[in-house]
Formats: structure tokens, sequence, C-alpha cells
């Protein structure tokens, strides 16, 4: 799985580099076939990968209308999310994308509306004077600097409100010059705003684990014997903040098979150069140059250990919306062994990694792996006769985790579904 | 399987430059050079004495840091002092033994006079000492040669630096695993010189097996036994015997099962009549030896096995975890009475003792599904049963098994829907020891640490040169050579590139990273339904009362 040669592999990196050069349907074509060949398969990767591609399909579409660029994301957004499901991280940031079209939509038009409401009264008499109306719009428009106004009237603007998607193209044709033209406007300022917001969700990715690890100091300290699984880059960040000021024990559980060779290379302080993560954290010093113990056990020793465990400091794939997430395999046997010794489990994980899709079926998360990891081909003769299985994550459930420390802060399990309603819209829960 | 590959490997080795084997031949040699070539030179074991003592006081005093510190100062200095000297006394008697015994006798007498002269020695120089004295007088020469041969299981245990002990198990790393023949006593017989050997190995595993085997070198001991003059056979044979007993727990610490053999053969040597003709007396022994094997283990598995597939109905989905010989009996018996029923095995590293399980079970006709430790919450799913088995049963009813039991064990009791599968425990009697334990770290195993450092990858089985291999800068010999603890991140680069190399393979190199290996694990008793034995089916809290009775016969 970990690129042997990141020259010749593509992946995140080389789908960002083609991305500017590529016509828009190709880089779309491209992702869809990395997602489902998992030559994308981080978390993060895969958001970043999705941010930078809607940034793209929202600069490139020639849209007029804040429903023709949401129904465009969407478009491509379904087609992303059918191609690997179970990111759930490409979903999300395809919903927040839509939010901030439709939040941007809303905001002009409360902009609008309140400008249209204080104009509304010299207006009104006027407002059934077709002839005049466009110069008028044109006049009063340059004069107040506001260009996005559309020339509705105080009653247009109180029908459409509701329903903003819907008035647009329902304007009456009457009033559809003037409606037309700063519509125009302002879907020329929406789609800068909402490039805007992507590029922060973009800088979001960027520093997640950086505010994450600001909240290092406040849970980890002097003496603490913390248990890790995976070599999960945020919590690596984490228990480096903390090691610049305090002196801890880390036990880290390999995770074999399927990403010892990784949590091998951290723990060893050989981080693989997988140019996916060559940006964020190949100059990053391992734990045990700055003095920390790094105790490697196998998975299986978890149990052994976990009396001796003050703290479980899991990473994520995604959270869902009951406080439950999925994560790497093994990490539910580790949580619930912390449980059964009262151990605390805190998951550090983005706010993007936060899924507002609550699934009833927590089988459908599961996917399963590579089953030659389990059983090498040494023992081929084997394979034909048993059942090999390989499943790369697990269902952990919210009670099993005492504390998500996420980019915000730190919240209950229970807490979440609110973070889910901040940053995600109802209507495009499931679109 | 893995000494398959290895030819493949050396002959590729000369043009890739990063391949596993010969990077840890040099490796070693930075590691250890010191008291290496301290005690090479030193063919006056004094002098080896003193350069081999004094490396081990600096680690010594840095890594065991708190505990050393702590316990130092007060009125438990004397208490240590004591301990100290009973330590040396001890450790020079064997000395003596095994200087006696190898032959070498002239160079080592001085040898085992400065050891007992040498005062401090805390525990953890136990471990450097203990490793020094193992060489012997011309010990590591040898031992450096058998490095490359043992490397193929990889198994091959090193001589550990003091830094690298976990110290919340530092009270389990007292003794470093016999590594060669070299310098065991003479008394000790060549059946069990081979039987060392194959327990460090794991070539026989597991406690029934280890019991077994033990006493039937043992048997062979005493058949090839005669009393000196002036002695009789009762009294002579035990300390006889025990020479044996020390030699095999140098190899790996003595299983319980093989603790409980061991203490009943001497309680039937001890009864043997002075007066009893020494042939007639090695007879008894044998009989006893063989009766033993048969009642405690051979018989009692059948009557486990039976009462065991009683409880596996049709369409059962049963889970087990490693290899356990009983379970595998069971499974095999009940699947020969054409019960109906699916197997889930898993297995751990780095043992995975579940594959011949799985292999054997799955050649009888099972319906046999694999996964390893990480898969457990998924293989539990749709369990309806849990059997394990055991290394050893605790008085407090706790299980002590190999490590992860306690996880399957666990995750069986943890289902949603609160609907519990039963876990089942298949042990012989002799297994139940009368040592308590709260968890894992107070009674446990610690093996080689090397064990965890990944082979070789599953990369190189076509013997095809290594793709990665052409993008790699040749830098990859030098680094083992140079002993990367001075810039490991330089190295990282390369040695990650090609997956040959784990990054672990000079881990002993690398300050602050530590390997942690331990054996087995303790189950807590409520995760168990219930114990099948020989005299019964129990709840583990009647564990102690089975074991008075049994060993009080």
């Amino acid at each position: 799985m970990p690129s042997t040669s990141p020259a010749l592999t593509p992946g995140l990196s080389s789908f960002l580099k083609s991305l500017k050069s590529n016509p828009i349907d190709t880089s779309i074509e491209n992702l869809i076939s990395l997602l489902k060949r998992r030559q994308i398969c981080h978390s993060r990767s895969c958001a970043t990968a999705t941010a930078y591609l809607l940034r793209s399909v929202v600069s490139l579409c020639r849209t007029s209308e804040s429903s023709k660029l949401i129904e465009r994301v969407q478009s491509v957004g379904r087609r992303l999310m059918a191609a690997q499901p179970r990111e759930m991280v490409v979903g999300n940031i395809v919903r927040r994308v839509l939010g901030l079209i439709r939040d941007e939509a809303e905001d002009d038009r409360d902009a609008e509306f309140a400008l249209s409401e204080s104009e509304s009264q010299p207006q009104t008499p006027r407002a059934f004077d077709d002839a005049s109306l466009p110069l008028d719009r044109d006049s009063l428009a340059l004069g107040a600097e506001r260009s996005t106004r559309p020339p509705l009237t105080s009653m247009f603007s109180l029908l459409s409100h509701p329903e903003p998607e819907a008035s647009l193209p329902s304007t009456p044709g009457s009033q559809s010059p003037g409606g037309h033209y700063s519509g125009n406007n302002f879907t020329k300022d929406l789609r800068a705003e909402v490039l805007e917001g992507i590029n922060e969700i973009i800088d979001e990715l960027g520093q997640v684990d950086e505010q994450i690890s600001n909240y290092a100091l406040e849970h980890i300290h002097s003496n603490e014997i913390i248990l890790t699984h995976t070599s999960s880059t945020t919590v690596q960040k984490f228990l480096l903040r903390a090691a610049t000021k305090r002196k801890f024990t880390v036990v880290h559980a390999e995770s074999y098979p399927n990403n010892h060779e990784v949590t091998h290379a951290t723990v060893s302080g050989t981080r693989p150069d997988d140019d996916e993560l060559l940006s964020f954290e190949s100059f990053q010093k391992p734990l045990i140059a700055h003095g920390i113990t790094v105790i490697l056990i196998p998975d299986s020793a978890v149990f052994a250990l976990m009396s001796r465990v003050n703290k479980v400091i899991l990473g994520t794939h995604s959270v869902l919306a009951n406080g439950g997430l999925v994560a790497a395999a093994g990490t539910r046997v580790i949580a619930r062994a912390a449980k059964v010794h009262q151990t605390p489990v805190v998951v550090v994980s983005g706010v993007y990694k936060l899924s507002p899709v609550y699934p009833f079926d927590f089988d459908s998360l599961i996917e399963y792996g590579d089953a030659s990891k389990v059983l090498p081909y040494e023992d081929g003769d084997l394979v034909e006769k048993i059942d090999v299985q390989n499943p790369l994550y697990d269902y952990v459930p919210a009670e099993l985790v005492d504390l998500y420390i996420t980019n915000l802060g730190g919240h209950a399990p229970s807490y979440l579904y609110r973070i889910v309603s901040d940053h995600y819209r109802k209507e495009d829960i499931s679109f | 399987m893995a000494d398959s590959v290895k030819p493949d490997l050396t002959s590729l080795s000369t043009t890739a430059p990063s391949q596993a084997p010969p990077n840890p031949v040099p490796e070693t040699s930075p590691s250890q050079s010191l008291p290496i070539r301290d005690s090479n030179s030193a063919k006056q074991p004094a002098q080896s004495e003193k350069g081999s003592s004094k490396p081990k006081d600096a680690p010594a005093a840095s890594s065991t840091g708190g505990d050393g510190a702590s316990d130092k100062p007060l009125t438990p200095a004397q208490l240590k002092a004591k301990a100290k000297a009973e330590k040396a006394a001890r450790r020079a008697k064997e000395k003596a033994d095994r200087d006696g015994g190898a032959g070498a006798a002239g160079g080592s007498a001085p040898d085992a006079g400065s050891q007992q002269s040498r005062p401090p020695n805390t525990p953890k120089k136990d471990v450097a000492s203990g490793g020094a004295s193992q060489k012997g007088p011309k010990g590591a020469p040898p031992r450096r040669g058998s490095g490359p041969v043992t490397q193929a299981s990889a198994a091959e245990p090193k001589k550990k630096k003091e830094d690298k002990s976990v110290s919340v198990f530092s009270h389990l790393y007292g003794q470093q695993r016999r590594t060669t023949v070299n310098g065991a006593a003479k008394e000790v017989h060549p059946a069990v010189l081979a039987l060392g050997l194959q327990l460090r190995d794991y070539v026989v595993c597991g406690s029934s097996a280890r019991c077994v085997a033990t006493l039937l070198a043992f048997k062979r001991v005493i058949e090839s036994y005669t009393t000196p003059l002036g002695t009789s056979l009762a009294r002579h044979l035990t300390t006889h015997l025990s020479h044996q007993i020390s030699y095999l727990s140098t190899c790996r610490p003595l299983a319980v099962s093989q603790g409980n053999a061991i203490r009943a053969l001497k309680l039937a040597i001890a009864g043997i009549d002075p007066s009893t003709p020494e042939s007639s007396a090695k007879a008894t022994l044998c009989d006893f030896i063989d009766n033993f094997i048969r009642e405690k283990i051979t018989v009692a598995d059948q009557v486990i096995a039976g009462s065991a597939v009683e409880k596996i109905e049709n369409g059962d989905v049963i889970v087990t975890f490693a290899g356990s010989n009983i379970v595998k009996q069971t499974l095999l018996q009940a699947h020969k009475e054409g019960k109906r029923f699916r197997v889930s095995i898993i297995d751990s590293r780095p043992l995975f003792e579940g594959k011949s399980l799985a292999r054997a079970l799955a050649n009888a006709g099972l319906d046999v599904q694999y996964s390893l430790v990480h898969a457990i919450s998924h293989a539990i799913k749709d369990a309806t049963k849990v059997f394990l088995g055991a290394h050893g049963m605790t008085s407090n009813g706790r299980l002590y098994s190999r490590v992860g039991t306690a996880l399957v064990a666990m995750s069986a009791k943890e289902r949603a829907g609160g609907v519990e599968v039963p876990v089942i425990v298949c042990c012989e009697t002799i297994k139940f020891s009368d040592r308590v334990a709260l968890d894992s770290i107070v009674v446990n195993e610690i093996a080689d640490a090397d064990e965890l450092v990944p082979a070789n990858p599953p990369q190189q089985v076509t013997g095809l040169p290594d793709p990665a291999a052409f993008t790699t800068p040749p830098v990859e010999p030098k680094k083992g050579g140079k002993g990367a603890s001075a810039a490991p991140t330089a190295d990282t680069s390369a040695s990650t590139r090609t997956p040959s190399p784990s990054p672990l393979a000079n881990w002993k190199d690398t300050p602050h990273l530590q390997l942690l290996n331990i054996m087995y694990d303790v189950t807590p008793a409520e995760y168990v339904d219930m114990v099948i034995t020989e005299m019964g089916s129990l709840p583990p809290s009647a564990v102690p009362i089975v074991h008075r009775m049994s060993t009080n016969i």
C-alpha cells in the first residue's frame, strides 16, 4: 500500500499538480479513479483532494445562479462519493462546500432583503411602473454602491426568501432584464466568496493538526503513560506538542498487519516519505528525539499493559454524528480494554472528519483489505482452504469514547451532533 | 518458511544493497562492541569482568532512573545489600558449576572469584552479568558465529542493553535467554541440552508439550543415571535433576505445568526408600513419569476434549485464539462426531501459532476463518462460543494464557445487545498454579523483542530484484555498519524507500525506543464462564480447590 517510489505512483501530490493543467472533467475522473484505486486513502488526503477539486469546479463553473452552482457541486460530489463511499470525508467536504454556497446565497439574499426593506418605501409606489424600473434600478444600485440587489419589490423578496433557489428562475418576465443583470453580479460575488470559503477549508485542512495539538498540554501531564495505536499524524503531532514541555511515556500498539510498517517507521523516527504526507510532516522529529520513551508493543499486548496506562489517545478515520467513530481495525478492542480498566479514551480528530451521516448498518462502513497481509504468500496452500479476513476499520461506539478533541476544542461524544449541525446544513445531509 | 527464502536473499544481497540479512550482522557489533570485544580479547577473565562491568554501571544507573534512585537512600539499602550478596553467591555457585562442567576450569576459577567479589549487583546488572556469565570462558566467539545461523528464524536472542528494558516489566527481565549450549554444566544430559534449545526456539511450544517433553527428557536422564558412591539415589538424583532444571530455565522460563510436573517428580524421588536397589528405583521413577504423563496429560486431554465436545452444537461459530493443542483436539473430535460448526481462529504476532491450528483444522475439512488480533471485534460478532487454551490458571481464578487471550475474552463479553458469548477454557489441572496475579505485569515472561522486528518482507519471494532497489542510493550497506544512533534521521529516506530493512532493524541503537514482547496476559476471572478440566467443568473460582486436591493426592 505505501507507495514505494513516489515519482511513479499517482497520489495526492500528482493529482494536485495535474489539477491546474488538466481540464476539469479530466481532473474529476482522475480523482474518482484515484479514490477507487485507493491511491489517495488517508482521510486528510482525500479531504484535501476533494477541496482542491471543488475549488476548481466552482471557479470554472460559469453559471450565473447559485442553484446551478449547487447542482454542479452536487453532481460532482455524488460521483466522488460513489467512487469511495467509505471515505466519508469526501462527502463531508462536499457538504461543507454546498453549505458555503447556500450560506453565501442566503447572506446575499438577506443583505439584499434588508436593503430592499430599507429602500422599499420609496420604491413601492414605483414597483408596478414597468417601464421605469430598470433604469431606476440601475441608478439606485449605482448610487447605493450595492450591485447585489436584484430588482425585486419587497413583496417579491418576502415570497422568494424562503425558497432562494426557486425564486431566481421564476422571476416574472417583466423584471427579467434587471433581474438577470444584477443576478450576474451577485453570482460573481457569490462565487468569489465561495472560493474564499473553500480556501478557508483548505487552510483548515492544513492547520488542523496544529490546532488540535494546541490542546495537548491540557491533556497530557508529566510522567503519564499514553497508549496509542497506528501512525496517525494528528496523534503524533498532539504528542509531539506535549513532548516539548512534558516528559511522558508512549506505548504504541503497532496495528499489524495494515499499518505496522508506517507505525514502526513513526516510532523509530524513520518516517516514510510517502508523497501524500510529504508536505505535512516529513520534517517532523520523532517523539524519541524529544526524549520521550516510546514502547512498541504488538496489538495483542494491549490488555496486558492497559492497567498501567493513564490515557488512550486514538486517531480516527471518520467520526459519526452519534459520537461513534470509524477507525483503524483494532481500535475497538483497545477502547474496550481501556473502558474495562477505567482508562480515559481521547479521540483526536479534525472537524472535517466529522460526518453528518448516521449509518444504521455499521457493517457497511467497514472496508476489508488485502488478505495476503494476514496470511502471506508463503502460506498459499492455506489460503485455498480457509477464509482469511482483514478488516481495515472498526466501528467504535460512542460509549467507549470519553472525549473528542477537535480543532474547535474538547467535546463530549454526546455534543458532537451540535458541531455537526454547525458545520453542515440539513438539506445537504443526504444529497 | 523463512529458511526456504533464505538462499534467494543472500544471493540477492550482493546485488541489491537493501537486504535484511546482511544488515543485522554488522549492526550487532557496534551496539555491543564494548562488552563483546572485551570478553573476546579477554582470555584472562578478570580483565573481561572489569571491562564489561564498567559500561554496565553507567547505563544501569541512567536507565533504572527512578526505581534505583528511590530504592537506594534509606533502609532498603541494607535489604538490597543482602539481596546482592545472595545473588552474588548464587551466581558464583552457578558459575562454579558451569565452569566445572565446561572443562575450561583453569581460566574461569578467578572469574568466579572476581564475580563474587563484585558487590554492586542490582537486578538490572543481573541481565548483563547473566549474559556475560553465560558466555562462559570462551562464550563469545561461538556466539557470534551462531548469530547468522539462527538469524533465519529471527529468534536469535541478542544481548539486551540495559536501556531497552521496559521499566514496568523490569522485574521480569532478570534472565537473558541462553543462546547456545555453551557453558552448560557437565551434568546436563544431552537430551536436556537439545530440549533446552527446542524450548528456546519455540520448536517445543505450548504448556503441555513443554511439560511432556521435559518429563520425557528427565526419563532419559534417570535411565542413564548412576548413583555416585557414598550417596543415595533419593538424595543425589534431586540435585542432579536440579542441574537439568536450571539449564532448562535459562533457555526459557519454566511453564506452570513444567513446574508442577517437576515438583511431583521430586516428590516421587524423595519418596523412594533409600534401601531400594538403584535399578528398581529407576524403574519406579520411569513408571511414575509414564503414568504422570498419561494421567495428567494424555488421558486428561481426552477427557477434556470429550466433555468440551459436548458443549459444541450444530451451527456453532467457535472463536479460538492462537493455537491450543487441547482446543485443536476438541474441535477435531467434534468434527469427527459429525457436528457441523464453523471455527474462527484469531492469531497474533509474532508466533502465529494459530496458523498451524488453521492448517490442521482445514486439512481435516473444517470450515475455518482466520484473522489477526486487529479483527477480534469482527470475528466475535457472529460467534456463539469462545474456546480458549491455557498456559495456566492462577489461584484467584484468572486465566494465564498467550498474550491477546484477554482481548478475545473481553470482546466476547462486550457484544452489543447484551448477548454474551460463553467463554470456555480447556485446561488440564496440571496447569493450575498456586500463584495469584491481578494483572499481567505481576507474572509474565518477556520474550526476545527482536522477534517483533519483521524479518523479511514478502516482496522477496520471487527472488526478482526489488524494483525499489533501483531508486535507492547505495547508502544501505553503510547504514548498518556505522550504527545509526548518531543520525537516525539521516538514513531514514534511504531505509524506508526500500521495504526490505525494517525501520526497527536497529532499534537497539535508537535511543528511547523500546520494544516489548511479552508472552502472556492474565484474563480476569469474570470473563471466563467455565474451565473444563479432567476433573470436571468448573467455574474459575474453583481453581484453587482443585489445585489443592490434585497436588495433595
